[in-house]
């Protein structure tokens, strides 16, 4: 009975460190800071401790039984505090609130632990035996548990995970009580069904914990969340640093408010303001509105269709007031049209002309997306352009994905066109391509719209001049068949990151 | 912060709901196209009543499957029209067939036509009738996109067919030597497609052998490269090595010129070409009807279908060619030609399997499953975003007799197949149960011909391929070849038409 109860109190430890790590290490993952996370909840915690021991006087009868309540509770608030704490980040403005509540609730159930049980077993041993063993214990499991979490836990299990396995043992703990000590008390078998409720609803959290931890655990930003949502399509996060708002996809940065006029002004104006007179424009992608505030300079545009997948991004950047203070309400202008379809189907259908084409695509990171960049996608684009037509393509970065940029000229080129190809320095991106393409001779403009802040008329022939890392490379096609560009792309990013 | 809370409590109950257990769906599903009764009518020499009505016709075709709707497109094309085409199914298309629901079209057997060489000339000018062949190149959009195929093994996926993981040093011998024998009898230019245009006697030998013993005599002994010699010999000929012939098994590595540009292919295989054909000759197919007598007259052919006999000059006999002795009076009986039973299984998923991680191919086929593996139906569209596609099953029943497993087919009920077919890909999408909806399953007694062990070179077999000067009915099953392909079929099918053309020509 002996070693069995002390093997509790090692077990109650280690559960009680765990729930205070797993807290901490959240907190440090998704506000970031963690010195301050840590000395702050390690505060608060042993805080609510002290408050949990001073407490305890106040239990007087039924020590055993509330003892293992209290084992229950600490099971299923420690055991679900991860997981209901990365939902509270994804979906309340009140992470901290809620962060410090589960913590004080903790540690005030951990810091009734130890006086009760001393007092449980008090009548069995010499007092100074009991507090020897119980601290003896209490101390090795507190040491088991920081070292397996970062060791063994963390990686293995993950962080929802970890909380829900000490959260069984909390409950095994328990369960195990009401048969250590069954002399004491009255009615076990209420607790025991309460014990098994808890133990089974830890088990499924446990195979059911993937779910949260893909949402949450996997997108861990530095600054401030201001948005996030999985739509049907893709994983959308808006972040904010001070003046910084910045869109990530599927957790590819799409740009950052503070330079991306730089980008947006270099996609459209080279191109658009070299069309005599451009009526008729199509934006495919390009749901954040930008290229769309880019192209509304132009006062003689009478339409402008933009064919995005996502009806949950065109929404988004139609009414949330911080981007559509970033797009000037772009996508709010009658000249605009929003169609969210796919866009390679769409092009086939469609059999409408247009002066102006953007192509403004995520890099091709898989073999989805790598249908976009093809031969055969861009004769099919092709097929839309009028007589005095250009077309723009996103063509990712000539500098760390050189082989790609002229993967995707080399494609353009065997579609038919004659093009262009030409780059901009983007801070947060780093040099960025892209490549114009028409049926007939590019002139570049004389002129451009008033009120640019980046692409000026001196400034455009030194954009279509590419020094030596970053000068032409013979590349074939990427074609349907091949997606020789899937394969590039990822070979060009794996050297930069090496 | 009020909606913040109960934006949090929404999320709650969200994830509480997600705790409940999992259960698999309801799977629906039936065996489908069966034609079973009507073989066996025929096999029973069941008496049908007299024909009530005669219609005449210079030719008419039976069957129309590739071979037929072949024969009809090189009339048509050659501008003859007075013919007609009488097929036994609901559907024409035989191996080529193709159905539909609301995600995708999808095959019901055939799924792909590798990219022909130049001595495949009728599929060559085939294509550019259909417009994917033009000044020698091919439309982009249906060549099978990448990535085409995987083979999970060892836990994990590798890219392409043969095995490439985990080989020892003998393996890689013996993969290599393979390699340069097949390259080398590639250059005899003994092995091509048609098969008939380069076949001579040099290397008849090879058809009295089988293509294992002709492997044990090249002292290949590897467990892997059987594997895949094995694989070969089931997807195409749905037989095992041990019961293929050795020339049949070189043909298969050696009639083509290897090529990166991947085989033709369409969402619903060659039902693509079944559909632009019956563009072309559809309105000369008459559907649901079983021929079941032919009968050589004075003046032609009569034909008996339903209650009309088609009076008829020459007729074109497309079907399967073991039919031919329970349909034709006086006909032979024929002891060279065997077939392979099949079964096929098209599987609606609600969404797509969890695959390891891995980004979906067009073929996958799972090492040492008896089965072939599957085709996904959506590889070939041109959106980006899945989330539902249709999954077509192959298993091709190779171990045993073709007489036990068409048996087998006949026993077994549908969930029997259902759960084989779920069991099998459970391997490695293990959440399959979860996301499928419905598994239809054809079941094909006589699906292909087998080039067993002295077929290729059989004196049955080349006295049909040849047609008599005198003939009524010319031969044009791609049985005749011993090798069931779309373009056997297809260059049958068009000598057939162009025999019966010459005949006719000659006559007026």
């Amino acid at each position: 009975m002996g070693v069995l109860l002390f093997i509790s109190v090692l077990l109650v430890a280690a559960c009680g460190l765990i729930y205070e790590l797993v807290a901490g290490t959240l907190a440090s993952y998704l506000v970031g800071d963690s010195v301050f996370q840590f000395s702050t909840i390690i505060g608060t915690y042993l805080f609510a401790m002290g408050i949990g021991s001073a407490l305890s006087r106040f239990l007087n009868r039924g020590l055993v039984y509330r003892f293992v309540w209290i084992e229950l509770l600490l099971g299923v608030i420690g055991g679900f505090s991860s997981a209901a704490l990365m939902l509270a980040f994804a979906f309340t403005q009140g992470f901290e609130l809620i962060l410090y509540a589960v913590v004080i609730i903790m540690g005030v159930l951990v810091g009734l632990e130890i006086p009760l049980l001393m007092r449980i077993v008090r009548d069995r041993y010499e007092f100074r035996d009991v507090i020897a063993h119980v601290l003896t214990f209490d101390y090795l499991g507190a040491l088991g548990a920081s070292l397996l979490f970062p060791i063994l836990l963390v990686p293995r299990l993950g962080l929802v995970r970890s909380a829900m396995l000490f959260g069984i043992i909390n409950a095994g703990v328990a369960l195990w009580t009401t048969y250590l000590f069954s002399t004491q008390l009255s009615s076990k078998r209420g607790l025991r069904i309460a014990c098994m409720v808890v133990l089974c609803s830890l088990g499924a959290g446990m195979l059911e914990a993937r779910k949260i931890t893909a949402v949450a655990e996997d997108n861990i930003y530095a600054d401030d969340i201001i948005f996030a949502r999985d739509t049907r399509y893709q994983h959308l996060v808006l972040t904010r640093f001070k003046d910084d708002l910045r869109l990530f996809l599927n957790s590819h940065l799409q740009f950052s408010s503070r330079d991306e006029y730089r980008y947006h002004e270099a996609l459209i104006h080279p191109g658009l303001a070299s069309v005599p007179t451009p009526r008729h424009v199509l934006v495919l992608g390009g749901g954040d509105g930008l290229a769309v505030r880019e192209i509304l300079k132009y006062p003689q545009i009478e339409s402008i269709t933009l064919v995005d997948l996502d009806p949950e991004m065109t929404k988004l950047f139609s009414t949330h007031p911080m981007l559509t203070k970033l797009n000037d309400k772009s996508f709010l202008s009658p000249k605009v049209h929003i169609v969210n379809a796919d866009a390679f189907p769409w092009v086939d259908s469609n059999t409408d002309s247009f002066d102006f084409i953007v192509i403004d695509f995520p890099d091709p990171t898989n073999y989805s997306l790598g249908k976009l960049y093809t031969t055969a996608f861009y004769r099919a684009a092709a097929r839309h352009l009028s007589a005095q037509g250009l077309m723009v393509v996103q063509s990712t970065s000539p500098m760390f994905a050189r082989d790609s940029f002229w993967c995707i000229a080399e494609t353009l080129k065997q579609s038919g066109m004659q093009i262009y190809p030409y780059h901009v320095y983007v801070p947060s991106f780093g040099e960025w391509g892209f490549v114009l393409a028409a049926t007939h001779e590019y002139i570049p403009p004389t002129t451009l719209p008033g009120g640019l802040r980046f692409i000026n008329v001196e400034g455009l022939p030194a954009l279509f001049q590419f020094p030596p890392d970053m000068a032409p490379l013979p590349m074939p096609p990427n074609q349907l068949n091949s997606q020789i560009l899937v394969r590039t792309y990822e070979n060009d990013w794996k050297d930069i990151s090496h | 912060m009020k909606v913040g809370r109960r934006k949090f409590l929404g999320a709650g109950s969200a994830a509480l709901v997600g705790l409940s257990l999992k259960t698999d769906r309801p799977i629906a599903g039936s065996f489908v196209n069966d034609n079973f009764q009507m073989g066996h009518l025929l096999r029973d020499r069941t008496s049908f009543p007299p024909a009530k009505h005669v219609e005449k016709f210079p030719a008419v075709i039976v069957g129309g499957g590739i071979a037929g709707l072949s024969a009809a497109w090189r009339l048509r094309k050659r501008g003859f029209t007075d013919f007609v085409l009488l097929e036994m199914n609901g559907q024409a298309g035989g191996n080529a067939r193709w159905g539909e629901n609301e995600i995708t079209a999808y095959p019901w057997a055939a799924h792909y036509v590798p990219v022909p060489g130049v001595k495949a000339e009728f599929v060559r000018e085939l294509f550019e009738d259909l417009g994917i062949l033009k000044n020698g190149q091919w439309d982009e959009r249906v060549l099978c996109f990448a990535p085409q195929e995987r083979l999970f093994l060892y836990g994990r996926w590798q890219e392409g067919l043969e095995p490439a993981i985990g080989l020892t040093q003998k393996d890689r011998e013996q993969f290599q030597k393979l390699e340069d024998l097949f390259a080398k009898f590639r250059a005899t230019g003994e092995f091509t497609i048609p098969l008939e245009l380069g076949r001579s006697a040099k290397f008849q030998d090879l058809d009295h052998l089988s293509f294992s013993g002709w492997l044990q005599q090249q002292g290949c002994d590897s467990r892997l490269v059987n594997w895949y010699m094995n694989y070969a010999c089931r997807d195409d000929y749905g037989a095992l090595a041990k019961d293929t012939s050795a020339w049949a098994g070189i043909h298969y590595f050696s009639s083509r010129e290897i090529e990166e540009k991947g085989p033709l292919t369409w969402p619903e295989g060659n039902g693509w070409i079944t559909r632009r054909l019956l563009e072309r000759v559809g309105e000369k197919v008459r559907t649901n009807q079983m021929v079941y007598r032919i009968a050589e007259t004075q003046h032609g052919v009569s034909i008996f279908a339903g209650d009309t006999e088609f009076q008829a000059e020459f007729a074109i006999f497309a079907a399967p060619t073991f039919l031919a002795p329970y349909l034709i009076e006086n006909f032979p009986r024929l002891d060279d030609f065997v077939y392979s039973p099949w079964l096929t299984a098209n599987l609606t998923l609600e969404r797509i399997p969890d695959s390891r991680g891995a980004e979906p191919t067009w073929d996958t086929v799972f090492l040492d499953s008896p089965t072939l593996g599957y085709v996904d139906a959506m590889h070939q569209t041109l959106r980006t975003h899945i989330e539902r596609t249709v999954w077509t099953f192959y298993w091709a029943l190779a171990e045993g007799t073709p007489a036990q497993n068409r048996q087998l087919l006949l026993d077994k009920d549908w969930t029997y197949w259902k759960e084989a077919i779920l069991r099998d890909l459970e391997r490695v999408h293990s959440d399959i149960r979860q996301c499928v909806s419905r598994i239809d399953v054809m079941r094909m007694g006589h699906a292909m011909i087998r080039p067993a062990v002295g077929s290729v070179f059989s004196q049955e077999r080349l006295r049909f391929a040849q047609p008599r000067r005198e003939a009524r009915i010319f031969f044009a099953n791609s049985d005749l070849s011993a090798i069931s392909i779309f373009e056997e079929a297809q260059y049958h099918g068009v000598l057939a038409a162009q025999s019966a053309l010459d005949r006719l020509h000659g006559h007026r």
